[in-house]
């Protein structure tokens, strides 16, 4: 049986790495957790802001930091691209004529750095282009398929961690393996559709207003969301504002 | 089913690949195909997200009993069976599966099916999702159209990998991923759509669905307008919005 053991293996490795370091889990507990778990050197979580293309919410180990930094000074790399709404990155090997075909000012600079292969998954949620997941390593290869598979899902919850920040929802003690958020629940995704429209605000905006208001009233999301649905609630603009 | 019938499904479904492909729209015009092809009273096609759980990326109604009966097979069902062992799996009739499948088959019955098809999508060794034939009546469907509904599994597959040779990334989480984000993306523009209109979300689906397809466009590119405010989809006093698309 592999069927949703993959998520709580992961959320185990979560959850334990934060236990051993004696802190609630957060982004920073996740990504340390990583640096552990797969061979890696460094792993960066990137977002897009109002303000800046793109800011480093969180980068442990060697190299992510860096690397997220170069892309920002030099005006390109996979994580810009990835944060503009491309697909994912998987460069096996940074030091080679097609990749610095492919970024010529990145790739050097990065090889120089000391990075040899690169993972960025997008952290995406319909509209909503959250961020870039950023596994970096010092030596080249590609991720084996296992390890790629379990990156995959530590982005996920990545992109929960970022967006119950973005939401103020406090990081609970223990994360719900099996949340709604990216499961078979399109009221979820219809009901922020529908409060952007009430609240005459972004889509990212209307998602964070509706988890915020589930967690204040320890709901859980789908439940609420059938309620906009349906219309036995409504989301309205706040008087003072 | 008449040949010609079978015939221009396969060109129409193939056309849809080779033009500007979008991933949503052609999953639901071959859900679509299976419900005339096929003669069943439901379909559903379900992807395998990155934690290997089962979503729901097009169904032949927006109907919330189906959707909840989907969903319930993340943990109890025919399409979870066929999706962990990649073989098919069928019941003729359902009333007496309790036992195989405590939660669901209660739930099917409950819900007027009685029959059930689960067709694996499979890309070689590995297994993406699964194609989900319901019937209301107690019959097994036949050979041949077991036949017929494997081949549409396996263009609902090859729909997935041709576009993943268009955008030249090679890795198919990948690939399932957008898919499946494409969905979410489509829904948030239903909510969008049924906010300003006050109408249902399966209508506000209908609505996009045929806006795309009278603008030419792709349905993920105009559910992103229609998010951003770029485009809105007016509803002509003479021709309101129906119905769901069922």
């Amino acid at each position: 049986m592999t069927e949703a053991t993959r998520a709580d293996q992961v959320w185990g490795v979560v959850a334990a790495h934060a236990e051993t370091l004696g802190v609630p889990v957060s982004l920073r507990s996740l990504c340390q957790a990583v640096v552990a778990r797969l061979p890696v050197s460094g792993v960066a979580v990137s977002v897009r802001s109002a303000r800046v293309v793109s800011e480093v919410l969180c980068a442990v180990g060697s190299l992510s930091r860096e690397l997220e930094e170069l892309q920002l000074t030099v005006g390109e790399g996979p994580s810009l691209q990835v944060l503009a709404g491309g697909p994912s990155v998987l460069v096996g090997e940074l030091d080679c004529a097609e990749a610095q075909v492919r970024w010529p000012l990145f790739a050097p600079a990065a090889v120089e750095a000391g990075a040899r292969a690169l993972c960025v998954l997008p952290l995406r949620l319909g509209a909503i282009r959250v961020g870039a997941f950023v596994l970096a390593a010092d030596r080249p290869g590609p991720l084996a398929a296992q390890d790629l598979a379990e990156g995959w899902v530590f982005a996920e919850f990545a992109l929960r961690l970022v967006l119950d920040e973005q939401a103020g929802i406090d990081s609970p003690g223990g994360y719900p393996v099996d949340d709604e958020l990216s499961g078979s629940r399109p009221e979820i995704h219809q009901a922020t559709g529908m409060i952007s429209v009430q609240l005459g605000v972004g889509i990212a905006e209307a998602l964070s207003r509706l988890r915020a208001r589930a967690f204040a009233e320890g709901r859980p999301l789908s439940e609420l969301a059938a309620d906009v649905v349906t219309r036995r609630r409504r989301f309205d603009p706040e008087p003072s504002a | 089913m008449g040949d010609d019938r079978l015939a221009r499904t396969f060109v129409e479904l193939a056309d849809t690949l080779v033009d500007d492909f979008d991933v949503v729209e052609f999953l639901h015009k071959l859900v679509d195909r299976c419900m005339e092809l096929l003669d069943v009273s439901a379909t559903g096609l379900l992807l395998g997200d990155s934690c290997d759980r089962l979503r729901v990326m097009a169904a032949s109604a927006e109907n919330i009993h189906l959707l909840e009966l989907f969903q319930l097979q993340n943990h109890d069902g025919p399409c979870l069976d066929c999706y962990r062992t990649g073989a098919p799996v069928s019941h003729p009739d359902l009333s007496l599966a309790t036992d195989r499948w405590p939660l669901f088959a209660p739930a099917a019955t409950k819900s007027g099916f009685r029959t059930v098809h689960a067709l694996p999508m499979r890309l070689r060794a590995q297994v993406i999702g699964a194609l989900n034939l319901f019937h209301t009546d107690a019959h097994a469907l036949a050979p041949e159209a077991t036949q017929i509904g494997q081949a549409m599994a396996d263009v609902a597959t090859i729909g997935l990998i041709q576009e993943r040779a268009l955008h030249q990334h090679d890795i198919l989480a990948d690939q399932l991923q957008t898919a499946l984000n494409s969905r979410v993306l489509v829904e948030q523009a239903n909510g969008v759509l049924a906010e300003r209109h006050g109408i249902d979300p399966g209508q506000a689906f209908t609505l996009l669905r045929t806006y795309a397809h009278h603008h030419n466009q792709r349905l993920t590119e105009l559910a992103t307008s229609v998010i951003d405010g770029t485009t809105t989809i007016e509803i002509l006093p003479s021709a309101p919005a129906t119905g769901p698309d069922q």
